[in-house]
C-alpha cells in the first residue's frame, strides 16, 4: 500500500515535472514570439517638412532600438516621460550621429525641439528644426539609424511647402537620399548633377568610350561622322527613355555582355569595311545604340531618379552623355583625319591595329560579364 | 500507464514544438504576409481600412506601407480601383475606402523585391520548412558546395471582403503568384483554390491554411490577443494548379503559398520567391 502510494506519488511528481517542463517550454515559446512580435519588424520613421523659412522634422524610433544603442536595460522605461527626459540628451546625440543633412556639401546642424514617448507604438518621437533663409536647391540626407540590425528600415517622407514630394526607404542597402527642391534653384541643381553624372559615366566607362572610338576609326567626312554619332545618340536616347520610364527593362545580365559584343563587332566591321569599302557604320551605330541605351539606363536607375523630376533627370543625364561623346569625337576625329592626310599607309595600320584592340577588349569584357566571378 | 505514455508523448511534442519554433532562423520565422481588413463584410457606405501583417502561425506585427516597394495595390469591387494614390509611405493602415455597394470586394497587393541572404544551412532549413522541394533539390545537387542563400522575395497578398456577389472572390487579380478560389468560401465545405504563377496554373505548390478566431463581428481579432497556431490544413496543387483545403470552422482564414524560382537577374540574387496569401472569413453554416 505504502509502495503503491509512493509509486503514485512518484508518478504524480513525474507528471507534474513533465507538465512544468512543458509549461516552461510553452512559456518560452510564448515569450519568444511575443518578443519577436514586440519588435520583429524593425522600423523607424522620419518626416521632413520644408518651407521657405525652416525645415521641421520628426524621427520616430522603437524603444527597443534606442535602448539597445544606449545600453538601457529596460526599453519600456523610455515610455515614461520622466525617464525619457533623463536620457533626452543621449537620444538626441544618438540620432544626430546617425542622421545628417547636407546642402551643397555643407553639413546643416539641426536643433532638437522636444522628445516624447509614443506608448501606443512602443516608440519615442524626437522633433527637430533647422532655420534657413530659403529652401536649398539640393539636400543630401544620410541616414543609418540602427546599423546593428541589418533588417532595419527607415521610412522617409519629405514634404515641401505642405506637399508630399518624396517617399523613400532607407535600409542596409541604401542610406543616402538626394533631394532636389521644387523651385528654380532645385531644378538647376538637378540639371547640373545629372549632366555631370552623364559625363562622368562616359569617361569612367571605357566600354562606351571604346565603342565611339571604334566607330570613328575608319574616319570620313564631317557629315558622315555627324550621321554616325547622331544615329548612336538617337538610338540610345530611345532605349534610355523606355527603360527609365519602366516600359522596357531587359536584365543587365543580358545588356552588359551584349554591349561588350557590340564593341567586338565594331572592330570586326572596321577591318571588313577597310577591305571592301562598305561603310554601314550609321546603321550599326543606330542598332547598337539601342543596346547601349539600356546600359545608360542601368546607371541612371542606380543613381535614383528624383520623384516628380524624372524627365528633367533623364534629359540632363542624356545631355551629359552627349557632351562627353562630343568631347571624344572632337578629340579623336581631327587626329585621325590628320593622320590620313599625312600618310595613308599609316592610317590603314592604325585602323587595323586599333580595330584588333577594340575586338580584343570587347571579347575580354564579354567573357568577364558572362563568366561568373570566382 | 497508457495515459502516462500519452502524456509524455504530448509533452514531448509540446517541447519539440516549443524548442523548434524558438530555434527557427529569423527569416524563416517571419514570413507570412497577409492583408487584414477592418471588417470581412461590407455594406454600401461602410468605411473600411486595410492593414497588413507579417508573422508566423497567422499571428504577426503590423507592416507599414512601403510606397517605393509597392508594385500594385487594387480594389476589385463593382469597379477596379488603384488604391496607391490614397496611400502614405510608413502608414500602418494601407488604405481606407468606402464600400460602393454590398457586393463584396477583393483587395490585391503586390510588392517589389526585398533582398535577403541566409547562411547555407539556414537557407536549406527554410526551404524544407516551406516545402520548397525544387530549390532544395537543386541546392542538394551542389552538395557541400552550396553557398549562402541569396534570395529576393516579393509579397502577393489578397483579401476577400464578403458581400452579396460571391463571384467577385473568384476573379484573378493578376498578381505574379496568386491563390484564386474556385468556389465562394463557406464553412464546412472544402475550398478548391487554383494557384497561378505568372497567370498559369502552378503544379506541386504547397498550399497551407491557417484559421484564427474572429474578433467582434466580422473584424479580425486584435493581434495583441491572438495566438499563433500551426496550419489547419495543407495540400499540394495538382497539374491544373488546383488544391483543396477543408474549411472546417468559422473564423478568419489565411491560405498561403510560396513559390521560388531561380532569379533572372543573377547579380541581384540566386533565387526569387513569391509569397501569396488570401484572407477571408467564410459564411457560417446555416
Amino acid at each position: 500500500m505504502r509502495s503503491s502510494l509512493a509509486r503514485q506519488g512518484a508518478r504524480i511528481a513525474r507528471a507534474t515535472f513533465g507538465h512544468a517542463l512543458a509549461l516552461a517550454a510553452f512559456a518560452l515559446l510564448a515569450v519568444t514570439p511575443t518578443r519577436a512580435l514586440a519588435h520583429s519588424q524593425p522600423y523607424s520613421f522620419i518626416d521632413l517638412r520644408l518651407d521657405e523659412h525652416k525645415l521641421q522634422g520628426k524621427a520616430v524610433a522603437h524603444v527597443v532600438d534606442i535602448a539597445h544603442e544606449l545600453g538601457i536595460p529596460a526599453p519600456d522605461s523610455l515610455l515614461r516621460q520622466g525617464i525619457l527626459d533623463r536620457y533626452g540628451a543621449s537620444v538626441e546625440a544618438l540620432l544626430s550621429s546617425r542622421f545628417a543633412i547636407r546642402s551643397d556639401g555643407v553639413g546643416l546642424r539641426t536643433r532638437w525641439t522636444g522628445i516624447e514617448p509614443l506608448p501606443g507604438r512602443r516608440s519615442i518621437v524626437a522633433r527637430f528644426e533647422l532655420p534657413w533663409e530659403r529652401i536649398p536647391g539640393r539636400l543630401h540626407l544620410a541616414c543609418a539609424l540602427f546599423r546593428y540590425d541589418p533588417q532595419h528600415v527607415t521610412y522617409l517622407n519629405l514634404y515641401e511647402s505642405g506637399r508630399l514630394r518624396y517617399q523613400g526607404l532607407l535600409d542596409a542597402t541604401r542610406s543616402n537620399v538626394e533631394y532636389f527642391s521644387g523651385g528654380g534653384q532645385g531644378r538647376l541643381a538637378l540639371i547640373a548633377t545629372f549632366v555631370g553624372e552623364g559625363i562622368h559615366h562616359i569617361f569612367i566607362g571605357p566600354d562606351h568610350m571604346l565603342f565611339i572610338v571604334g566607330l570613328l576609326l575608319l574616319g570620313g567626312s564631317v557629315t558622315r561622322l555627324l550621321k554616325i554619332v547622331t544615329a548612336f545618340t538617337v538610338a540610345h536616347s530611345i532605349t534610355l527613355a523606355l527603360a527609365t520610364l519602366g516600359i522596357l527593362n531587359p536584365s543587365p545580365g543580358i545588356v552588359e555582355p551584349a554591349i561588350a559584343l557590340t564593341i567586338a563587332f565594331i572592330g570586326v566591321e572596321n577591318i571588313l569595311a577597310s577591305r571592301n569599302g562598305r561603310d554601314v557604320r550609321a546603321l550599326i551605330a543606330f542598332g547598337f545604340g539601342l543596346i547601349h541605351g539600356f546600359g545608360f539606363a542601368g546607371v541612371l536607375r542606380e543613381l535614383g531618379l528624383p520623384a516628380g523630376a524624372r524627365a528633367w533627370a533623364l534629359f540632363s543625364f542624356n545631355g551629359g552623355v552627349e557632351v562627353a561623346q562630343s568631347v571624344i569625337v572632337l578629340s579623336v576625329a581631327p587626329l585621325l583625319a590628320l593622320l590620313k592626310s599625312s600618310s595613308d599607309a599609316w592610317s590603314r595600320r592604325v585602323v587595323a591595329v586599333g580595330s584588333c584592340c577594340v575586338i580584343l577588349a570587347g571579347a575580354v569584357w564579354f567573357l568577364q560579364r558572362v563568366l561568373p566571378a570566382s | 500507464m497508457k495515459r502516462t505514455f500519452r502524456q509524455w508523448v504530448i509533452q514531448g511534442a509540446m517541447l519539440a514544438a516549443a524548442f523548434g519554433a524558438a530555434g527557427q532562423p529569423r527569416a524563416a520565422g517571419a514570413h507570412e504576409f497577409w492583408l487584414s481588413p477592418s471588417s470581412y463584410r461590407q455594406s454600401k457606405g461602410d468605411t473600411l481600412e486595410i492593414a497588413a501583417f507579417v508573422g508566423t502561425g497567422f499571428r504577426g506585427e503590423g507592416s507599414p506601407y512601403a510606397a517605393p516597394r509597392t508594385r500594385s495595390f487594387e480594389l476589385l469591387g463593382a469597379k477596379k480601383l488603384d488604391l496607391r494614390p490614397a496611400t502614405l509611405n510608413g502608414e500602418l493602415v494601407f488604405a481606407r475606402f468606402i464600400g460602393a455597394d454590398a457586393g463584396g470586394a477583393l483587395v490585391a497587393y503586390e510588392s517589389g523585391f526585398t533582398q535577403l541572404t541566409l547562411a547555407a544551412s539556414d537557407f536549406d532549413r527554410y526551404l524544407e520548412l516551406e516545402g520548397l522541394t525544387q530549390p532544395r533539390a537543386a541546392r542538394a545537387r551542389l552538395g557541400a558546395g552550396a553557398e549562402d542563400g541569396r534570395e529576393r522575395y516579393a509579397r502577393c497578398a489578397k483579401t476577400w471582403i464578403g458581400g452579396g456577389d460571391g463571384t467577385r472572390a473568384l476573379r484573378a487579380a493578376g498578381l505574379t503568384l496568386e491563390v484564386v478560389p474556385l468556389d465562394a468560401p463557406s464553412v464546412g465545405s472544402p475550398l478548391r483554390v487554383r494557384v497561378l504563377f505568372r497567370g498559369k496554373p502552378l503544379a506541386g505548390a504547397l498550399v497551407r491554411a491557417w484559421c484564427a478566431p474572429l474578433g467582434r463581428g466580422w473584424a479580425p481579432r486584435n493581434e495583441a490577443v491572438r495566438d499563433s497556431a500551426g496550419p489547419r490544413a495543407q495540400a499540394r496543387s495538382d497539374r491544373e494548379g488546383i488544391a483543396t483545403v477543408p474549411i472546417s470552422g468559422v473564423g478568419e482564414w489565411l491560405i498561403g503559398v510560396v513559390h521560388m524560382v531561380p532569379c533572372r537577374e543573377r547579380e541581384a540574387a540566386d533565387w526569387e520567391s513569391y509569397w501569396a496569401s488570401l484572407t477571408f472569413a467564410p459564411e457560417p453554416l446555416r
